[in-house]
């Protein structure tokens, strides 16, 4: 019987403080993880939909900044308009190297016509656009033609159906793009010529018109000359067309930042609480444990043990239910951002994108380490005491 | 084999706050091959003298020689090794580990020496435990056993190293008449038949009858007892 085995024997005896220190390491772990892979999760996100939305600068209407950055994020379409004559303005501004614009629509609620409700239409100007035109012709190799649109990676073809139907229009789905944990995954991109045609034919097709603003666009998307700098490019825009707001991409989304921002506060002091928490109820836990068993342990330094024995099996006896426990809390936190990942977003209003395999796993062995080292720190006290005492006093009690 | 030179002990602290001397200037040795018997009342010191004789507790002053080396000087490794080889112990209340079987129980000091062989060491326990008529409670738990069962599983274990000396702490104070006249007639056969060096402690002066010496302790000091004429017992 070696100290793995005996520590094992002797957790089997004690299901009560087996049970607390389990619960104990599973919270640690568990906030653990789930606060690294919420924020983790959101930042990748925020990052993505960035790079997903392709321009160094988006303009947008000024009354409607923030809606346009929280549709884009969400995959809401927003009432807000600009006149198009502003691509021509932000064409001219010195560094701007190419321009396209978007318009942003939405699918009818609960309507038969559309197949899915609400969903997010992203239309773009084939002619001038740099973004979904590249994604086009990298991945399918051709770009879209009339009647045909490629959806974020949550968008299907519903089973047993040919095509997705847009105010009564079939829209054949040529693929899908990479997720970003963000509204565009859940979009419909499409040209303004499918989107024309779809406005035109919803009057005898759909239970309401779709109605395109004539002269109005959504955004505008600009690409900067490498020599320029984004953000002075962007300052130009702004100045030069009126009752619009410039966003340099790496400043977008501000109001997402500071929300992850405090969300990441006020995790992080959660988690210092948590765990400090955790901490003291597993010492406390053991070092009752350790005291009725200081009979038992002196017993064993009695027939031979050294203190070097007993100390690693109290310390292999809290690994055991560090990483059990441990265990346990990753799987149930995994499990629950599953299920609850929509919620998590509407709550924080942050999108949220499940990090890849290995970078999960990477997570999930550092939580476990943090549980584990976290009781193994709350029993190194206990033990060393108990491992150090006189035999004869411990067998006295 | 084991030597008290001028050994005290004193407790620093109780509950009551004061210092207790539970050992005063103790001289004795004893010789391989003896049944010691020690007598006294509660409190006389007895237990003391035998975790000082086992090197489980460090003598405030004085020395405790096991094969003429220093306990003291020893580091715990080689304290605790000697131990585990050397001396067997029975202790007066249960001491046997719950979550273990009667069989692990007795192996478990062999797993303390890592030169054993833990298949060795659980055949001997076997024996052992056949030997004291436990071979259908091998896989008991000590809560499935009688408390004169216990004790021989106590005995057994005490003697899974073939220990040089067996240290006896009142083995009998929790069992019946005739459960106590078992176990001690077990550690004189013992005794006789393998010349093992015991030393027991004991309120009682029934047992004095199965030991070849004995002693006597009130208030922490060595009193010669009906028997302390014996070569095997000196009281220095």
């Amino acid at each position: 019987m070696d100290v793995y085995r005996f520590a094992l024997r002797n957790i089997s005896g004690n299901p009560f403080r087996c049970l607390v220190v389990v619960l104990c390491a599973g919270i640690t772990a568990g906030m653990l993880l789930a606060s690294t892979l919420i924020l983790l999760g959101a930042g990748q996100s925020l990052s993505k939909a960035i790079h997903r939305l392709g321009a160094d600068i988006i303009v947008v209407p000024e009354s409607a900044a923030a809606q346009v950055e929280s549709a884009l994020l969400l995959g809401h379409a927003t009432n807000a308009w600009m006149p198009a004559a502003a691509v021509g303005q932000a064409a001219v501004v010195p560094g701007v190297q190419a321009v396209s614009y978007q318009i942003h629509l939405a699918t009818l609620k609960n309507a038969s016509c559309c197949t899915v409700s609400n969903m997010f239409l992203m239309v773009y100007d084939p002619e001038t656009d740099f973004v979904v035109t590249s994604w086009l012709e990298k991945n399918l190799g051709t770009g879209l033609g009339l009647g045909e649109a490629v959806g974020g990676s949550n968008v299907f073809t519903p089973a047993g159906e040919k095509n997705i139907k847009v105010y009564g229009y079939p829209i054949t789905l040529r693929g899908n793009m990479e997720p970003t944990g963000t509204g565009l995954d859940s979009s419909l991109f499409l040209t303004l010529e499918t989107a024309l045609e779809i406005a035109r034919e919803s009057v005898i097709r759909a239970e309401a018109p779709l109605v395109i603003p004539e002269g109005s666009i959504s955004t505008i998307m600009i690409k900067v000359r490498p020599e320029y700098d984004i953000g002075s490019v962007a300052r130009q825009v702004a100045a030069r067309i009126p009752a619009v707001k410039a966003l340099a991409a790496p400043e977008m989304f501000q109001s997402q930042r500071a929300e992850l921002e405090g969300l990441r506060n006020g995790v992080i002091l959660l988690l210092v609480i948590t765990t400090g928490f955790s901490l003291v109820l597993v010492g406390l836990v053991f070092s009752m444990a350790l005291n009725e068993r200081r009979r038992e342990l002196g017993v064993v330094r009695a027939i031979g043990a050294p203190r070097s024995f007993v100390f690693r099996t109290l310390l292999v006896e809290a690994g055991f239910l560090g990483f059990q426990g441990g265990a346990a809390g990753s799987a149930i936190t995994i499990l629950a951002l599953i299920l609850f990942r929509r919620l998590i977003i509407a709550t924080y209003g942050i999108p949220f994108l499940t990090p890849s395999l290995p970078m999960m796993m990477i997570l999930i062995a550092g939580s476990l380490t943090g549980s584990l080292s976290g009781v193994l720190l709350a029993a190194l006290i206990p033990a060393y005491r108990i491992s150090h005492e006189d035999p004869t006093i411990a067998m006295r009690e | 084999m084991i030597v008290l030179e001028n050994v005290t002990k004193i407790f620093p602290r109780t509950r009551t706050g004061k210092a207790v001397a539970a050992l005063k200037e103790a001289n004795l040795e004893i010789q391989p091959g003896a049944f010691l018997v020690i007598t006294g009342r509660s409190g006389s010191g007895k237990t003391t003298l035998l975790n000082l004789a086992a090197g489980l507790t460090r003598p405030t002053a004085g020395k405790v020689l096991f094969h003429g080396e220093d306990w003291w000087t020893l580091p715990d490794r080689i304290r605790s090794l000697e131990r585990a080889r050397k001396i067997g112990f029975i202790f007066q209340f249960p001491s046997l580990l719950p979550s273990l079987t009667s069989l692990e129980n007795v192996a478990l000091p062999a797993f303390f020496d890592l030169s054993e062989d833990a298949r060795e060491a659980y055949t001997r326990a076997r024996e052992l435990l056949c030997s004291l008529d436990l071979g259908d409670k091998l896989g008991a738990y000590p809560r499935q056993l009688s408390a004169g069962q216990q004790q021989r599983v106590v005995i057994a274990r005490a003697l899974l190293g073939r220990p040089e000396l067996l240290l006896a702490d009142e083995p009998t104070s929790d069992l019946d008449d005739q459960t106590e006249c078992e176990i001690m007639e077990l550690l004189k056969r013992i005794h006789e038949n393998t010349r093992t060096t015991i030393v027991l402690v004991t309120h009682s002066t029934q047992p004095v009858r199965y030991g070849t010496q004995s002693i006597h302790m009130a208030a922490g000091q060595v009193i010669p007892g009906p028997m302390a004429g014996d070569d095997a017992v000196k009281l220095l």
